[in-house]
């Protein structure tokens, strides 16, 4: 089982550093459109739509590398005044419930990438692309999200990570300040 | 089932499972999804892959990782302590030159990075020990840096007005100009507060004992300038029409690394994966919450929730102003909770129907929203400014910093009324330069 949480956690690690490189595609693209469009003066056919790809590729393939590191905003007013058993619980349907809507969604964006791919939708604008290939990266994000998710479950059953990642008896206050020294380390 | 007793349970369910510590963006979606199916059977999932992928497919969005990049790379050198420094040699002798150092220094850079607790950690680390070293009291030197921190969320470019602008599909440039007047205002409200308590306990608000020379005036210039210079050009361009938000912002985050880089020699790899790992985390989790939250409002429109909701309250006749008090409350409890990105992603779409029919101008209203989200960020239980300022000044207690905050929430409520009161603070800087509107009209 460490073997399967391992790999998954690089995979989630990879990809976070593909996510990041989309975004800095996505910066740079935007400067050679600005460059082309305002310094050339001439038309730009392809910049706008590729770097929207690049920011749909990015919030997909990254989300599993924003739920290993716990990036994902969630409300945790109630886990922290929950006993431990109450935690455990509400930690185990939170996890079954995003695991089922991932689950779902894998299905569904994978039936609507298939249909695209199998009547080669192409984009409305002058570029014409191919619009299978943004669309594939919501089954495969939302997927390595499952993974990722299902890493999760087991960590949470065997007590490998403790629920929300919470120390027994962790107060309000305490996981406010470690969530304050989080964001310092962030900002040196 | 009408939808009235839909909505009820739509409205309980999200309760239930925004609390439950599930991430928004999953929860948001799986509501969605569920409701869907429960209301209209399997038919209604055909489109859900499509909106959930339409809500994503628009290159304005293309500008929230720009402009986190932007913040991210400033956030990451140390540009804010050189800014702290620069305000606080040429305002050192000037009454109350510390406080308006600080709380300047904070505006400035909670502009360049839009980020709260960057703000409170940069200006803090340095502000704080020299207002605390020159004999200010303990819960005023904490107490307005938290608050100075919030600035950024108001102070333009702000991420919480893109994000707001998308939701309602008001104009982002005229919601930038709209937080500039009410920023100022009450970035002044904090200094006056401020000035004001520390004459009143009778401490000396100035230093008397050392002079710096112009040498030491002018070394910080160089570093902080060109920052400043990058965001003011991203600004000009925006507003004279040369290019679109997204390529401003586009071009001002390439800048920005550039210039962190060179100025303050960041050539190590782990700098730039700081950067933009920071980036990566940030936008992702905000673009899964729009995409989700876009499922979540198709989930509400095709259950007619939100237009059943907005007649239901047109339909009670409540005074105006008492409505905007409710949605205020309600927005304030919600902040204590729940960051201001989600909060916005999630109510404003339901909020606009209701606020255009009193007749309330959504630019307006969106300024309003953002002041008092910024409450949020220095109230507890989640006050992430409160534990940031605590961690830097740790043997301040956090029951001292809590109550050092607390005149800087009342400065805002004022600001709040202020606004209501005459709402031209907010409207008169996007009217004047980019022509009146009617409201409604976005």
């Amino acid at each position: 089982m460490d073997l399967f949480i391992r790999a998954v956690t690089r995979i989630s690690q990879l990809c976070g550093i593909i996510a990041a490189g989309l975004i800095a595609g996505g910066v740079l693209i935007v400067c050679q459109m600005v460059f082309v469009r305002y310094v050339l003066n001439q038309n730009t056919i392809w910049q706008t739509d590729f770097t929207t790809y690049c920011l749909v590729g990015a919030t997909f393939i990254g989300s599993p590398f924003v739920l290993l590191t716990r990036g994902h905003v969630n409300v945790d007013v109630l886990p922290l005044y929950l006993g431990q058993t109450a935690r455990y619980w509400l930690a185990l349907a939170s996890i079954l419930m995003s695991l089922s809507f991932c689950l779902v969604m894998t299905v569904l964006t994978f039936n609507f990438w298939h249909e695209a791919w199998e009547q080669n939708w192409v984009s409305d604008s002058m570029w014409r692309a191919r619009l299978w290939i943004p669309y594939a990266t919501m089954p495969i994000g939302l997927g390595l999200i499952m993974l990722q998710y299902v890493v999760d479950l087991l960590s949470l059953l065997t007590g490998r990570q403790p629920p929300f990642g919470l120390k027994p008896r962790e107060t309000a206050e305490e996981a406010a300040r470690e969530q304050a020294r989080q964001a310092l380390g962030e900002t040196q | 089932m009408s939808p009235t007793t839909q909505g009820a349970i739509v409205l309980i369910v999200t309760l239930v499972v925004l609390l439950s510590g599930a991430p928004v963006a999953f929860g948001l979606g799986a509501i969605a999804i569920s409701f869907l199916v429960i209301f209209q059977g399997f038919d209604a999932l055909h489109v859900v892959a499509e909106t959930f992928y339409t809500g994503l497919q628009d290159f304005t969005l293309v500008s929230i990782p720009m402009f986190v990049m932007m913040g991210a790379a400033i956030g990451s050198s140390p540009a804010g302590k050189d800014l702290y420094e620069a305000l606080d040699r040429w305002l050192y002798r000037v009454p109350g030159g510390l406080v308006i150092s600080n709380l300047g220094a904070c505006a400035i850079f909670a502009a360049l990075t839009g980020s709260s607790p960057a703000c409170c950690a940069a200006i803090g680390k340095m502000g704080i020990p020299e207002m605390r070293k020159r004999g200010y009291p303990d819960d005023v030197a904490t107490g307005s840096i938290c608050a100075g921190g919030t600035l950024g969320i108001l102070i333009p470019p702000s991420i919480t007005f893109i994000l707001y602008g998308i939701a309602t599909e008001t104009s982002i440039g005229r919601l930038f100009l709209a937080g500039v007047v009410p920023g100022l205002m009450l970035t002044g409200l904090f200094m006056l507060w401020t000035v004001f308590i520390i004459w009143k306990r009778g401490f000396h608000s100035h230093a008397i004992d050392f002079r710096y020379s112009w040498k030491q005036k002018f070394e910080s210039i160089p570093k902080i300038a060109p920052f400043i210079a990058i965001i003011a050009g991203v600004m000009y361009v925006l507003y004279g029409g040369v290019a679109t938000p997204s390529e401003a912002a586009g071009v001002g985050a390439a800048l920005c690394v550039v210039m962190a880089v060179v100025i303050y020699r960041m050539w190590s790899p782990d700098k730039w994966w700081a950067i933009l790992r920071d980036t990566t985390r940030e936008s992702v989790m905000i673009l899964m919450i729009i995409a989700t939250a876009v499922l979540f409002g198709y989930m509400l429109t095709s259950l007619y929730l939100t237009q059943t909701l907005a007649h239901a309250i047109a339909d009670m006749h409540v005074n105006k102003w008492v409505l905007m008090l409710m949605i205020n409350l309600f927005l304030l409890v919600s902040g204590f909770f729940i960051p201001p990105a989600a909060i916005i992603l999630m109510t404003s779409p339901i909020l606009l129907p209701i606020i255009t029919a009193a007749g309330f101008d959504p630019v307006w209203f969106g300024v309003v929203m953002t002041i008092n989200m910024e409450i949020g960020l220095i109230h507890p239980p989640v006050g992430l400014n409160i534990y940031i300022v605590s961690s830097i000044a740790p043997d301040v207690p956090v029951t001292k910093v809590m109550w050092g905050t607390i005149p800087y929430v009342l400065c805002m409520m004022l600001q709040i009324v202020l606004l209501c009161l005459l709402p031209e603070i907010a409207t008169w800087l996007p009217d004047h330069l980019m022509g009146a509107i009617h409201a409604g009209g976005g």
